[in-house]
C-alpha cells in the first residue's frame, strides 16, 4: 500500500473517532453537527481512497491510448462517483438539520443540548 | 419477610414512575407485569448461553436471576435508561457501535 | 411488460415532484393526488416478474473465471417485492384518502414527503445494487423526518432533530461498511459481492469483511429502530400524525426487510451474523413490550409495541431456515397492515377526544362503538389470537425455532405475546370499557368516515390473511426458497 493512501485512511479513521467523541461530549448543538458531519466526511474519504492508485492517471479513455496499458494503470472510478452521490444527500441532511435547530433555538433561545434535546415524555403527559 | 416488603415497597416507587398525574390501578397491574415479564425473559433468555457451554449457562442464569430480584423494582431504573434524552440515546448508539466493532474485529470468528 | 418495473419508482417521484412545485393549486392537487396514490398499488399488480437494468447495461460474462459481472444498476422485480410494493403502495392510498378528506386546504409539501417516503422504500427493495440502496436509505431518513416535523404535535421538531441527529451517526457508519465490501470486492451489486464471497475470492473469515459486518449491522439497527434504537423509533411514531405514522411504521418495515436479505445473501455464511440478529431480535422483543406495559400516552405505546414486533421479525430471518426465513417475511407483511391500522384507529380516537394519555380517558365504547370493535380486532391480531393474520405467522415462527433446536426462543415469543396481550386487554379496559371521567369531555365529533374506510379495508387483509395465509406464504417460501 502506497504511504499516501495510508495517511488518508488513518485521516479518515481519525475523522470518524473524532465525530464520535464530538457525538457524545460536546454539549453546543452546532458543534456537536459540526462533528457529526466529521463522521460523513471521514466514510466519504475512505470511500475515495480506495480508488486511489499510486502513480495512476485519470480514468478517461483519450484517443490514441493503448488499452491495456490504460487498464492497468488508471485509477479505480466507481469509488468516486459513488462519493459524489453521498456528499450531495450528506449537505442536504446537514440543511435540514441546521433548519430544525434554527426553529428550535428560536423557541429555547439557546444552543445547549442538555436544554433542547432534554426528556419530553414527562412534561407533556399530564398538562392540564 | 424481607423480600416481601420489597415487593411491596415495588408499587410505593412506581408512584413516582407516573409522576406528575395519579396512578391507576391499571397502570400498577401493567408495571408490575412488566417487571416480572422483564426478570424471567432475560433470564429465559440467558438459558440460549447453553448451546455455548452449560456450565457457563447455568451459572450466568443463576447469578442473573439473583442480581435481578434482589434489585426490584427494575422498570424504573429501565425507564431512565430509555428516555427520550438525546444523550442517553446517543450514549447507547455509539457504545453499541464500539462493542459491535470490536467484538466483530477481533471476535468475529470465535462462534 | 418489464417496463413498468422502474415506474414503480419514477410513478411516486415525479408525483412528489410535480405536487410540490403546483401546491397553489388546490383542487388540482387533491386530483392529482388520489389519481396516483390510486396508481401505486396497481402497477405492482399488473407487472410481471422480472429484472431490469438501468441504461440497457446486460450483464457481461468474463470468459477467465466465468463469472457474470452487472455493470448497471439492477432492479429484480419477484413475488416477494410484488407483494411488499403493492402493500406498501395500498398503504399510501389509504393514507393519502385519509389524509385529503381530513383537510380543505392540502399542503403540498406534506404530500411531496409521503409520495418521497414511497419512492424511496419500493427503490429499496427494489434494488439489487448496495450503494443504490443507500442512497434510498437517505432519502427516506429525510422524509420521515419531513413527515414527523410537519404535524402539530408538541415537542415534533425536538424529535425530528434527535432522529436526524441519530441518522447522521447510523447512516454514515453503514457507508462505511458499504466502502469495506467495495474495498474487498471492487463491486456495489449485491449479486456480484455474494458470488465473490461464495466462490472464495474474498476471505470470509478476515476482520475487514467480518468489521463491514458489523459496520452495515449498526446502520441496519438504526433502519430499523431496533435496541439501542427503540426509543427514537417509538418516540417519532408518536410525534407524527396518526395517518403519518401509519405510514412510517410500514416505511420501518420495509427497509429493515430489505437491508437483512441483503445483508443474508452476502453473509449468510457467516454464522456469527445470525448470532448477531438473534440477540438484537431478543433484545427489541423485552425490551419493547416491557416499556409498552409501562406507557400511558397510547401513542407511544403502540409505537413500543410495533418496535417489539420487529423483533419477531428480526428472528425468522437469524434462524435462517427457509420455513423460519418465510415465517418472519409472512410477520412483516402482517406487522405493516395490523400496525398501520392500530395508528389510524387510535388517530380516529385523537381526532374525537384530543387526548392521549390513558389515564383522563374512559367510556369510550359508547360513543365509537365501530372504531372501538376494530381497534380490539387488531390488537387481538398483532397479539397473536386465532384466526387473524397474526396469529398464523407467529405459529410459524415458533414451530420454525423449536425446529431448529431453540425451544427457549419458541417460549419466550409466546411469552412476547401473551404480553402484548396483556397491553391491549388494559388499554382497551382504560379506553373504552371504564366509566367515563368527569372531566373527559367528548367532543359530538364523528370519526371521518375516510378512517372508517381505511381501517375496514385494512380489518378485511388482517381477517383474510389470517384465514388464508397459504395465498401469501408459498410465494414468499418459494422466494427464500431462491436466496437460500
Amino acid at each position: 500500500m502506497a504511504q499516501t493512501q495510508l495517511a488518508i485512511l488513518l485521516t479518515s479513521v481519525a475523522l470518524v473517532v473524532i465525530g464520535l467523541y464530538a457525538a457524545i461530549f460536546v454539549d453546543n448543538i452546532i458543534k456537536k453537527i459540526i462533528g457529526i458531519s466529521f463522521i460523513e466526511e471521514g466514510a466519504n474519504l475512505f470511500i475515495v481512497a480506495i480508488g486511489y492508485k499510486a502513480g495512476g492517471v485519470v480514468p478517461i479513455l483519450m484517443p490514441g491510448m493503448d488499452t491495456s496499458w490504460f487498464a492497468s494503470n488508471a485509477a479505480y472510478p466507481l469509488p468516486f462517483g459513488l462519493v459524489l452521490t453521498s456528499i450531495v444527500i450528506g449537505a442536504s441532511t446537514l440543511a435540514v438539520m441546521l433548519a430544525l435547530v434554527m426553529v428550535l433555538y428560536r423557541r429555547y433561545g439557546t444552543l445547549s443540548t442538555k436544554v433542547m434535546l432534554a426528556d419530553t415524555s414527562k412534561q407533556e403527559e399530564y398538562n392540564e | 419477610m424481607k423480600l416481601y416488603d420489597q415487593i411491596f415497597d415495588v408499587v410505593k416507587q412506581f408512584k413516582k414512575l407516573f409522576s406528575p398525574g395519579p396512578v391507576t390501578n391499571a397502570d400498577v397491574s401493567g408495571s408490575i407485569t412488566a417487571e416480572i415479564f422483564l426478570i424471567v425473559s432475560l433470564v429465559l433468555s440467558a438459558i440460549l448461553l447453553r448451546h455455548v457451554n452449560v456450565l457457563l449457562a447455568g451459572l450466568v442464569t443463576f447469578i442473573l436471576a439473583i442480581v435481578l430480584i434482589s434489585n426490584i423494582p427494575l422498570i424504573p431504573k429501565f425507564k431512565i435508561e430509555q428516555e427520550d434524552s438525546l444523550e442517553k440515546m446517543i450514549f447507547y448508539a455509539v457504545v453499541t457501535l464500539s462493542i459491535i466493532v470490536v467484538f466483530m474485529y477481533w471476535g468475529g470468528n470465535l462462534v | 411488460m418489464n417496463e413498468l418495473i422502474p415506474l414503480m419508482v419514477i410513478v411516486p417521484l415525479i408525483a412528489a415532484l410535480l405536487i410540490s412545485a403546483f401546491s397553489k393549486f388546490n383542487k388540482v392537487t387533491k386530483i392529482f393526488a388520489f389519481v396516483v396514490a390510486i396508481c401505486l398499488p396497481l402497477i405492482p399488480l399488473l407487472s410481471n416478474y422480472g429484472l431490469h437494468y438501468f441504461g440497457g447495461y446486460e450483464p457481461i460474462l468474463d470468459n477467465v473465471t466465468s463469472f457474470v459481472y452487472h455493470p448497471a444498476i439492477t432492479y429484480s422485480f419477484t413475488f416477494l417485492q410484488q407483494i411488499f410494493i403493492a402493500m406498501i403502495g395500498l398503504l399510501t392510498f389509504l393514507v393519502i384518502f385519509v389524509y385529503l378528506t381530513k383537510y380543505k386546504e392540502v399542503s403540498g409539501p406534506y404530500l411531496f414527503l409521503l409520495f418521497l417516503g414511497t419512492a424511496a422504500v419500493t427503490a429499496m427493495l427494489l434494488t439489487d445494487d448496495i450503494f443504490h440502496m443507500f442512497v434510498f436509505f437517505e432519502i427516506l431518513a429525510l422524509a420521515q423526518v419531513g413527515i414527523v416535523a410537519a404535524s402539530s404535535i408538541d415537542y415534533s421538531y425536538e424529535m425530528a432533530l434527535k432522529y436526524m441527529i441519530l441518522g447522521s451517526i447510523g447512516s454514515p457508519i453503514m457507508l462505511l461498511g458499504i466502502g469495506f465490501l467495495l474495498a474487498l470486492t471492487g463491486s456495489v451489486n449485491v449479486t456480484d459481492i455474494a458470488t465473490a464471497v461464495h466462490n472464495g475470492l474474498v476471505d470470509a473469515t478476515s476482520p475487514v469483511f467480518l468489521t463491514s459486518l458489523g459496520l452495515i449491522f449498526f446502520g441496519w439497527l438504526y433502519a430499523s429502530g431496533l435496541p439501542p434504537f427503540h426509543t427514537i423509533k417509538s418516540g417519532i411514531y408518536s410525534k407524527a400524525e396518526p395517518h403519518g405514522a401509519a405510514l412510517l411504521q410500514s416505511f420501518t418495515v420495509i427497509s429493515m426487510i430489505s437491508i437483512v436479505l441483503i445483508m443474508h445473501r452476502i453473509y449468510s455464511t457467516l454464522p456469527i451474523f445470525e448470532v448477531l440478529i438473534v440477540f438484537f431480535s431478543i433484545l427489541a422483543m423485552i425490551l419493547g413490550v416491557s416499556m409498552a406495559l409501562t406507557q400511558t400516552d397510547f401513542r407511544r405505546m403502540i409505537g413500543f409495541l410495533a418496535v417489539g414486533e420487529l423483533g419477531f421479525i428480526g428472528l425468522g430471518i437469524g434462524l435462517g431456515t427457509n420455513y423460519a426465513i418465510t415465517a418472519g417475511l409472512f410477520q412483516a407483511l402482517n406487522e405493516i397492515i395490523i400496525t398501520a391500522l392500530l395508528f389510524i384507529g387510535f388517530g380516529a380516537i385523537v381526532n374525537a377526544t384530543n387526548e392521549v394519555d390513558t389515564r383522563k380517558l374512559g367510556g369510550l365504547l359508547a360513543y365509537h362503538p365501530k372504531v372501538s370493535l376494530m381497534l380490539l380486532i387488531a390488537g387481538l391480531a398483532m397479539a397473536g389470537v386465532p384466526p387473524l393474520s397474526g396469529f398464523q405467522s407467529k405459529l410459524m415462527l415458533v414451530q420454525a425455532s423449536l425446529n431448529c433446536g431453540f425451544p427457549e426462543i419458541s417460549i419466550l415469543a409466546i411469552m412476547v405475546s401473551i404480553a402484548t396481550f396483556v397491553v391491549f386487554v388494559k388499554t382497551f379496559y382504560v379506553m373504552f370499557l371504564r366509566p367515563k371521567p368527569k372531566e373527559l369531555e367528548v367532543e359530538g365529533k364523528e370519526v371521518p368516515r375516510a378512517m372508517i374506510f381505511a381501517m375496514g379495508i385494512l380489518l378485511i387483509l388482517v381477517i383474510g390473511l389470517g384465514l388464508f395465509p397459504d395465498v401469501v406464504v408459498n410465494g414468499i417460501s418459494s422466494f427464500v426458497g431462491g436466496i437460500l
